[in-house]
């Protein structure tokens, strides 16, 4: 046998089962840094596990993913229905940034029945990442809307918790200057995602704007690779958070002079920082991008996002022209 | 038309390492057991011959149909908590004293290659992939093990230490199991100690990363961490330090690593490997690498559970 490097598919958890669930929470918010930051810097901040690699990718937007972090729960589950269902697993975590600018922390867990109705030894749970074992059956809709629903501060499995903290450890690096260029909001993306059915074969998307931070996913997908569907939210969190972004820029904007030429300025960070990071479905494999397309049709995000950009830059136009103006009518009554 | 593209930065990909279908560890000595000389060493291989038999490791290397099993054999020697004698006069011994049993090591290894090999910070490595079993009621919030050095499998006694002197007495409690079946076999294990800012890593601790080592499962960066370096030398150094952390000591002995691993041991090290099973449950492996392991291993016709602890075999040597 031979020594090698081989890329291995995950093919050996979370095989697709009606009788799964997947929650995650992703938080979105503008790195905390003055600038861009290197591909290198980036690498650096999100090296938190020692000896595991941060993937970097530079195509077709500068992307880097930090490896994946365990953390261990035994804990109650919230359910709609208010049934008391305890699980014991453990729950990913990971953090990215995106453009050198945007970063993301994200935890999830696949919920499932388990075969046992005692806990088991923890090096049972250990060798299933990402996976949490529920003692007794569940009902995986009445699970997928609890965790929707479910009040941030409760006893229950709190992913919300998870990504926060993941949140604050990037964001409070040393490394980065902590002066950011712009005010911004952080947001967070709750979503579930259900196996297809006889009843839905062809899947399901819901999205929903809950308040000025908090939306909601529901999916119905086939599930092969977990991993895949959170990195299709943290994606469509990215992006929503760009457009979320720019919209209360803008409106800040406007809620000061809107017609003079400086309030363009005000702008320029977004311009300079934000407008080039519109790149949807990248790093998504190809098998979740009817997800996308479907939310396009429904939401109209990449219409939007058009739409504003060309708001900016005829503006950026005008008050180039206004700005012209009075430099050529000033020099005229000279 | 069919397009592909890929970054190689961007993708998941773990080494690949050789494995044979069993690991042996024909023994763990401790240096007073060396020192004690090479009539003790013989006395100790004699035990042990019987047990390491081929028909016998044949069986636990559980291989399917009548292929003949890939088997290496290692010895570990405990140049960490204590000063030993010369690897010159050591190794011939060993080697010597296990051959006149028919015994035959094809790998040896020091226990401080467990801690640091090959610029690798092995030990590190390890404590930064724990990931402690919960409690109940724990949601994933739990403060890192790092903090304490110690780790368990439950809930620990509450005690009132001194700075908690204004707060109600509780009384007192049992120290519980977690997923105990009903009484509690609660342990508490001491990962390392520290004097002077120097730490110094507990026995059942290295001997938690020397399992994983034997197992193929540990990786740095996506690189294999354990390459054994031949030695074809009649002669050994003055210095411990001047070996590496793993001397292959036969050309043609099978992979280092396995699938599974055995170890004989006189039964004074079953508190040891008590702990070292402890953690082991306790250590997140990287996903790549268990998917990898398990695929290669159903590619040879095997069935290899997912958790670590069930790939290892013990016997305990009455003394």
């Amino acid at each position: 046998m031979t020594s090698g490097t081989s890329s291995v598919h995950r093919a050996t958890t979370h095989r697709p089962d009606p009788g799964l669930v997947a929650l995650g929470e992703v938080r979105t918010g503008l790195l905390q840094h003055s600038a861009a930051i290197p591909h290198q810097l980036a690498e650096r901040i999100l090296q938190l596990v020692p000896g595991e690699r941060v993937r970097l990718s530079q195509r077709p937007i500068a992307h880097a993913l930090s490896p994946e972090l365990m953390a261990g729960v035994d804990c109650r589950l919230a359910a709609a229905s208010g049934t008391h269902i305890d699980g014991t697993g453990t729950v990913l975590t990971r953090a990215s940034i995106t453009g050198g600018t945007v970063v993301q922390a994200s935890a999830r867990a696949v919920v499932g029945p388990a075969r046992a109705d005692h806990r088991l030894p923890w090096s049972h749970y250990m060798a299933r990442p990402g996976m949490i074992e529920t003692r007794g059956k569940i009902e995986v809709d009445d699970l997928a809307a609890g965790f929707i629903g479910q009040p941030t501060s409760s006893s229950a499995l709190d992913l919300s918790a998870l990504s926060r903290r993941m949140m604050d450890v990037i964001q409070g690096s040393s490394q980065l200057d902590h002066a950011p260029r712009m005010r911004t909001k952080r947001t967070r993306l709750r979503w579930t995602a259900r196996t297809v059915t006889a009843e839905q074969p062809h899947g399901l998307v819901e999205f929903a704007i809950e308040d000025d931070v908090l939306r909601t996913l529901q999916l119905r997908t086939k599930i092969d690779r977990i991993a895949m569907v959170a990195s299709l939210c943290e994606n469509l969190a990215l992006h929503d958070w760009l457009l979320s972004t720019l919209l209360e820029l803008i409106e800040r904007e406007q809620r000061g002079a809107p017609h003079a030429p400086q309030a363009v300025l005000r702008l320029r960070p977004a311009i300079d920082s934000l407008l080039h990071l519109w790149m949807p479905a990248a790093h998504i494999d190809e098998s979740l991008h009817p997800v996308w397309e479907a939310l396009e049709r429904r939401a109209g995000f990449t219409r939007q996002w058009e739409q504003l950009r060309d708001r900016i830059r005829d503006q950026v136009t005008l008050s180039a022209v206004t700005l012209m103006s009075v430099v050529t009518e000033g020099s005229a009554s000279e | 038309m069919e397009s592909s593209f890929r970054e190689a930065t961007a993708e998941e990909r773990v080494a690949s390492v050789p494995l044979s279908h069993l690991s042996v560890e024909l023994g763990h000595l401790y240096a007073e057991d060396i020192s004690a000389g090479r009539d003790s060493l013989a006395a100790y291989f004699q035990r042990v011959a019987p047990w390491a038999a081929e028909a016998r490791l044949t069986a636990l290397a559980r291989v399917s149909g009548q292929r003949r099993p890939r088997v290496s054999t290692c010895f570990l020697v405990d140049d960490y908590f204590a000063r030993l004698g010369s690897p010159a006069t050591i190794i011939p011994d060993l080697l010597e004293t296990a051959a006149d049993s028919g015994l035959h090591i094809d790998y040896l290894a020091r226990e401080s290659g467990c801690v640091d090999a090959d610029q690798v910070p092995l030990a590190q490595l390890v404590e930064g992939h724990l990931v402690p079993d919960p409690a109940p009621n724990s949601t994933g919030l739990r403060p890192a093990v790092s903090e304490a050095g110690w780790l368990c499998n439950g809930q620990r006694s509450p005690v009132n230490g001194p700075s908690e002197a204004m707060r109600p007495v509780l009384p007192w409690a049992p120290a519980v199991e977690n997923g105990r079946r009903r009484h509690s076999i609660f342990l508490d294990i001491e990962l390392w100690d520290q004097t002077d800012g120097r730490r110094t890593w507990s026995c059942p601790f290295l001997a938690a990363v020397w399992q994983l080592l034997r197992l193929g499962l540990l990786r740095y960066q996506g690189r294999d961490v354990v390459v054994p370096k031949a030695w074809d030398h009649d002669t050994y150094p003055q210095e411990w330090d001047d070996l590496p952390a793993i001397l292959q000591l036969s050309p043609r002995a099978a992979p280092f690593s396995a699938y599974r691993t055995f170890s004989i041991l006189d039964g004074r090290f079953l508190p040891v490997e008590h702990a070292v099973r402890t953690i082991l449950a306790q250590v997140a492996v990287e996903p790549l690498v268990l998917e990898q392991i398990v695929e290669r291993s159903n590619g040879e016709g095997m069935r290899l559970a997912p958790e670590i602890s069930s790939r290892i075999a013990y016997l305990f040597l009455p003394e």
